[in-house]
Order: C-alpha cells, then structure tokens, then sequence
C-alpha cells in the first residue's frame, strides 16, 4: 500500500513526456509483443538516461540507489512507456496496460535477445542494492500486459517515444501464437505500423512508396526524360516504359530474395551504372541513333535500376509481414503510376516546346546535353567511390563466377528467344511500334 | 521451324555446353586450389569507408587502446597533441586551419559517426601523462590506463566523461634524480597499491575483477576489485613471483626468459576462464587460468626483436570464442589462431597507409557481429574496421592486405 501510494506521489509530481530535459543524441530500445490468450505481454528495454525527468534515487558518485528505487522507475515506466506507446487490436486502441514488472539493468545484460531470457530477467531477481551502477549507464526493463479480444487478432502499434532522443531506434519482435517471429526496426516517430497486415494494406503501403520513390528519385527522372525527348506517342512510350518496369521487376524481386552480390561494392557499381545509362541514353539522343530497338536497351538497363530500388526498399521490407511478393509487385505497380505521371505531365510540355519554341532537333540536343552534363556528374563522383574498391582478381574463382552468370543470361536469351518464336504476336509491338 | 531456327538452337545448345565444361574444369580447379594452399578461418575485409571524417579539423595522435562495447560502440583512446607534430596541429598552434587534437577518448557508432568525445586533464583526478589502453566494463564505465614516466595509476570514468574512480596514484614508482637532474623511476611488481605504466585492462563481469597488464615499468598482471580497486592477487612470466631485475635484450635463440619483458601488453579473460597475456618484447603469449597458473605459452614470429610481436588480443565472437586474434606491431599485420591449439592459422594486413594497411597496428577489438577494429600507434595515428565475413577459406599462411571483394 505504501508503495503503491509513493508510485501516486511519484506520479503526480512528474510531467507528461517533453522535450525539456538533455535528451540524448540517440536511444536504441528493445521490445517484444506476444499474444497469448486473453493477454498481450509487451516487454521493453529503454535506456534510463533517456527518461531524465525521473528523479532516480541516487547515492555517491551517482551511482542508482538500488534499494530505494522502485517507485521512481515504476513512475518511469508508466509516464515514458506505458502511457506513450499505443496498441491496436483490430483497429481498436487497446487500453492502458497493467506494469507488471520493472527491472534496473546492465548495459553489458545481454537477455533482451530473446523472448524467453528477456522475460525470466524482467520478472527475475533483481541487482543487488551494492552494485556501483551509474543510473545514466543503466537500462530500465518493463513487462507490461494488455488483455486482448484474442491472440488471433490482427495488432498494430504506434510507438510513440519520439521524445525519448533526437534518433530513436525501436527493436521490436512479434511473437505470434503460431510460432511466428516477425521483427521490425522503427525509426523515431514511424506512425501506425500494421505488425501483422492484410495483402491489400501491405500493397497499399508499398503502391503509394513506389510512386514516391520515382518521384523522389532525380537519377531515374533523368533516365525517363531521355526516353522521352525522341519518343513522344505514349503508346510507344507506355511500352518502353512498361519494358523498363518490367525488367527492374526481375532484379528488385531478386534482391529480394537475396540473390543480388552482398558486397561493399555492389552498391556503388549500381549507382555507377544507373549514372551511366543516364548518358548513354542523352548521347544517344544527341547523335539521333536508331531508337527502334530502345526497348532492348532500356531492359537492360531496367535491371541495373531495380537493383538500385532494391537498396532504397531494403529498410521498408519489413512492413510486407507475410506477403513479400505481393508488396515487392506492389512497389512496381507504384514505380509505374509514378513514371506514367510524369510522362502525362512532360510530354504535353516537351510538344508545345518543340513546337512553339524551339525545333524538335536542337530542343532534343540541348536539352539531352543538360541531362548528359549532370548525369556524367553523378557517372564520376560515384565513379570515384567505386574506384576505392580494387579490380578482382583474373584468378580461377572469379573466372567460375564469370562463366556462371554467362550461362544463366544464355539461358534467359535463350527462353526469350523462344518465348517470340511461339507467341509471335505477344512480341510484335517490339517491331512496329517503335 | 525454320532452317534459321535450327541454326540458332544448334549454336545455343553448343554454346551452353561449352560453357557448362568451362563451369565444370574451373569448379575442379577452384577446388583444388582451396584443398591446397587454405585454411577455413574467419575471414574479413577491411572497411576503406569506416570511421566517418572527424568533425572540427580533429585529427588523430598515436592511437593505442581500443574496445567495442556491449552496444557496439567503438571506443578508442588516443595520445592527441602530445604525439603530433607541429605541421599536423597548425589549428592548436594558430598557423592554420588544420588540424588540432580530437579529445583522447572518442566513440563511435556502427556507421562510423563519431557519438562521444571527451577526456583530458580535470578536476578531482589525475589524467595520465600518457594514456594507454581503454576498457568498457559490465557496468558501463569506462577504464583506462597510463604508460607515461608517473602514470602508476588507472582512471574510470562514466561513459559521457564524468569522473567515478582512480585506483593508485602518479607518480609512485619516482626515485631519485640521476646525475643529469631528471627523474628516474623504477619498477614495483610487488606494490599493492599503485602500479606501472598499465598498457590495458580487462574486467570480469563474473567476480567484478579487473585483470592489469601492469606493464611498461612493472613486470606483472595484477588483479584488483572492480568496485574498490583493492589488490587482489598478481603474478609474473609463468605464475612467477614477478622481480623488477632487468631482463636482458630478448635473443630469439636464447632460452625463455622466467620474468616477463616490458611491457606488459594485455591481458583479456575468455569466457572459458583462460588469461591471455602478451609479453610483447619476447614475442609470446602467456596463458593463465584466472588465478596465476600457468597453462601454456606460445611464441608468435618468435624472430622479431625490438619492439615485439605479440601486441593485442581479441577473441572471435562465437559461444566458444574459437579463434584468436592477435597483432604484431612490428610486422605490421592481424595474426589469426585458433584458441585450443594456439595454431597461427592464417594472417592478414601489410605496412603502408592504404586501407588494410599498418602503421603500428597497436590494439585491437571485437565487436558482437565479429567484426574487427585496430589502432594504430607511432606514425599511423588511425583506427580502421574490417568486416567479418564468416568462416571461409583463406590463404593458410599471409593473406596481405584484405580488400573488399564479395
């Protein structure tokens, strides 16, 4: 009773959450969810020096005064988690949760790795009342319990600890009844976040991600402006852009899938060569090439694209739950919208341009010199960063590694190559709309 | 199907047979050549993007000391202003715009940002003349020793810099002047209440002990409380009492020496109980159980005079920490051993400034994803990150430099 009565104390005297203490550059916190039954258990582990406005008893150098600390932490556990964090069951806020337990910890306590230990230390015994544990090198652990409508149901979360740092980092592992463990990492305020979500959320999601990728993307706006300058009927366009998507499908569900080389230079290759194809398509422009077989080329370089997607998609992944595809082919079907956007909106510009302002041919050089200009740019500067990784070695290894992805694009070329001589018509848009 | 058409089937199927023989002659070939010449060990490539550029013109002094902690932030001590040379520090000395010493103890993130960065002389403790040698214990704090002429003390601080503990005092092993005036100073194996010249120190979460390689002017591992810095037990080369008489220049051919040489260069406890202490000069490491008996030594390029081989230690991260990975300073490379046999499997790292490279590889680190970090002292002054990338085959004797490469 009398703790109970300190904890009210405690409580009233501490203000909600703000932004008025030091708060650290950076809180990394751990967490759990499993539903079980009537109840949701939610584990956490927050660094303590991240909650400053709680007056941790404290003795000598600083050092948390083990013996009388437990309303204060409760306090803490309760103002800065129990209140802040919100869960949904089927789309309903749950309510408050039920602290069951707090713990001090050590930064060096390594039981948060798993559910099992992370539990059985959070209810465990606690430190010793000697232990010189300075409080802003400490953790606070909390289990907290929510009762639930069913461990079936469908839960979302919004953490709500963006005060606790200027970056804050969420580990968080659902448990589900099934045996599922679906982990997420969230980064200060990432709104509601479905943990388990339905297909057509988790497309909605990756759809609308697409589309803003491409839009945000100035590499890859580039890329599709120099499609643009010389083809300007959309139906041609549509195809050669639907050749693009389709072809940065392949390697971004590759990637996916972990397919695609996991090494420091990889990345840096890609964005050389997405650079790259940025000003071989403007000289190609310029010089006024044969673009009857654009589709070819923009396949080609489609793939080098879909691997760069794949890097800015590495982060969001973890928001499919279980529907991987399904959100990977969503992302293109966002990607697309995107490119179908912008070329609704430039080629009417590129038309009145040509045809009001300048003559088609100088209006393409110029414009594919500015585009060749700033993309041999980017070509360097990435150049440069990849330049930092040495050639690999002509040795038997990377020669097995060569013959090896030979073969599989002969096979690729070889199934196309089939695929027109058995649907002929499926392919004859490659021959007369171009 | 057209004659056309059978042509350009026929050149496919040929085709991919004759690359499917090429696959299959450089497959026995590979193989072959990994029978032959490799080992399976951890291997790594080192990380030419890692650390991040240091803010404020903050350039580095000899490096010498380093630790990753349970979060994995990289924890490295320096010796700053006092180990540049004027044409490197034109901003302390208002010549220029760069550079000026970075505080002596700097964190960083996994990403290579710089988090922390703080120490230097203060009020209610003495900073070492020379710091040397930095530790994160169980407990967040950090510990770091001295090698400079009166450093017979460690210090430990919290991990934003504020002052919690110092464990003996400066100057404690200062004799009288010689004939030129100057101070001389003189070992104290025996002492129980300063120390040495401590080059590093290792804490066991377990029994809160603190294991001192104690060092550059003492000739000892000395254990004290975590909590008091009380003396607990201490010992020299093979469990010996430790004895302060100079021990002649280390000779390669000449029988063991009983005493260890200065310095004492680090002692790190596994989690299986064992304490491996380099005894730099003679080109050994000297394994211990935790309460001074001897178990076992092992010499490591045992050729190498002057300044030794056997500098650092670092254990792989796996359960049953398998391997060992130690540096060599003077032959400026990482040697890799497995831990039960002490067999050298396999070592990596060249002289030069390039990535990969050594100056001095003075100290060295492991974090929980196996990746390593090494320091540099004398002219190399950096601190550089090489990536785990798993048990592999390796080359069995020297890799060289370990570029990126898949």
């Amino acid at each position: 009773m009398r703790s109970v009565a300190l904890i009210a104390l405690v409580l009233l005297a501490i203000p909600a959450p703000a932004l008025a203490h030091d708060i650290p550059d950076s809180a990394v916190v751990q967490a759990f969810l499993k539903p079980e039954g009537d109840r949701l258990r939610f584990l956490i582990r927050v660094p303590l020096e991240a909650m400053a406005d709680i007056e941790v008893p404290r003795r000598g150098q600083g050092y948390i005064d083990l013996a009388n600390a437990d309303a204060a932490l409760r306090a803490a556990a309760i103002v800065w988690i129990g209140r802040q964090v919100a869960i949904y069951e089927e789309g309903t806020r749950l309510a408050e949760p039920v602290l069951m337990a707090v713990q001090v910890s050590l930064p060096s306590d390594l039981s948060f790795r798993e559910y099992e230990t992370a539990h059985a230390h959070v209810t465990g015994t606690r430190l010793a009342d000697d232990v010189d544990l300075y409080w802003e090198q400490a953790f606070l652990d909390a289990s907290f319990e929510y009762p639930i409508a069913s461990d079936q149901s469908r839960f979302a979360i919004n953490p709500g600890l963006r005060t606790l740092a200027q970056r804050v980092t969420l580990s968080l592992r659902l448990l589900t009844p099934d045996g599922g463990d679906r982990a997420f990492q969230l980064h200060d305020d990432p709104g509601l976040v479905q943990l388990d979500p339905r297909w057509h959320q988790a497309a909605g999601r990756f759809v609308t991600s697409g589309f803003a990728h491409i839009l945000d993307g100035t590499d890859h706006l580039l890329f599709l402006l120099c499609l643009v300058i010389p083809l300007r009927r959309m139906r041609t366009l549509v195809a050669v852009v639907t050749s693009f998507t389709a072809a940065h499908s392949v390697t971004l569900i590759a990637s996916a899938y972990g397919v695609a080389p996991d090494a420091l230079w990889f990345p840096p290759l890609v964005e050389t060569l997405i650079a790259a194809s940025i000003v071989y398509m403007a000289l190609e422009n310029i010089v006024a090439a044969n673009v009857m077989h654009r589709w070819v080329i923009t396949f080609a370089f489609g793939l080098v694209h879909g691997f760069g997607f794949s890097f800015a998609l590495r982060d969001t992944l973890q928001f499919a739950g279980s529907h991987l595809l399904t959100s990977l082919l969503a992302f293109n079907v966002g990607v697309e919208a995107g490119q179908l956007l912008v070329l609704l909106l430039v080629v009417p510009v590129l038309n009145l341009l040509f045809r009001h302002v300048v003559a088609e041919r100088t209006g393409t050089i110029v414009l594919s010199a500015i585009v060749a200009h700033t993309a041999w740019h980017w070509m360097t500067e990435r150049g440069a960063q990849l330049l930092l990784f040495p050639a690999p070695a002509l040795d038997a290894a990377f020669l097995l590694a060569a013959v090896r992805w030979t073969m599989g694009l002969v096979i690729a070329g070889g199934v196309i190559w089939i695929a027109r001589i058995l649907w002929p018509s499926g392919f004859r848009w490659t021959r007369e709309t171009l | 199907m057209t004659k056309k058409h059978l042509l350009v089937a026929g050149t496919f199927v040929v085709l991919l047979g004759a690359l499917a023989v090429t696959e299959s002659v450089l497959n026995q070939r590979v193989d072959a050549q990994e029978a032959g010449g490799t080992v399976r060990a951890p291997r790594f490539e080192v990380d030419p993007l890692w650390p991040k550029p240091l803010p404020n013109n903050w350039i580095l002094g000899q490096a010498i000391g380093v630790w990753a902690d349970e979060q994995d932030l990289v924890w490295i001590v320096h010796r700053g202003s006092a180990t540049l040379a004027d044409t490197e520090k034109a901003l302390e000395l208002k010549n220029g715009e760069c550079c000026a010493a970075a505080p002596p103890v700097l964190a960083f993130d996994a990403a290579g940002n710089l988090v922390r960065s703080w120490g230097g002389p203060g009020q209610g403790y003495d900073w070492p003349s020379a710091n040397h040698g930095i530790f994160v214990d169980h407990l967040g704090s950090v510990w770091i020793g001295g090698n400079g002429p009166g450093d017979s003390h460690l210090v430990k601080f919290t991990k934003d810099g504020k002052f919690l503990q110092q464990f003996g005092r400066p100057d404690a092993r200062r004799g009288p002047p010689n004939a030129q005036g100057q101070p001389t100073y003189v070992g104290g194996s025996n002492d129980q209440q300063n120390f040495g010249r401590i080059a590093k120190i290792f804490v066991d979460p377990k029994a809160n002990e603190a294991f001192l390689a104690d060092g550059y002017l003492n000739k000892r591992v000395a254990v004290v409380d975590g909590a008091s810095g009380k003396m607990k037990r201490y010992w020299g080369a093979y469990g010996n009492k430790p004895d302060d008489t100079p021990v002649p220049a280390y000779d390669p051919a000449a029988p063991p020496a009983q005493q260890f040489r200065n310095p004492v260069h680090c002692a790190m406890l596994s989690l299986d109980g064992l304490l491996y202490v380099c005894d730099r000069n003679s080109d050994r490491l000297q394994v211990f159980k935790p309460d001074g008996t001897f178990v076992r030594e092992v010499f490591i390029t045992r050729g190498t005079k002057a300044s030794g081989s056997v500098w650092d230690v670092a254990f792989s991260r796996d359960p049953q920490q398998q391997y060992l990975y130690v540096t060599d300073g003077m032959n400026n490379r990482v040697y890799v051993l497995r831990r039960d046999t002490l067999e050298v499997l396999t070592s990596f790292g060249t002289g030069g400034r390039q990535p990969g490279q050594f100056f001095g590889v003075h100290s060295i680190a492991s974090d929980s994803k196996g990746n390593l970090y090494t320091t540099e002292t004398w002219e190399g002054k950096r601190l550089q990150k090489f990536v785990y990338r798993g048990i592999a085959s390796v080359p069995r004797r020297h890799q060289g430099v370990v570029w990126p490469r898949s």
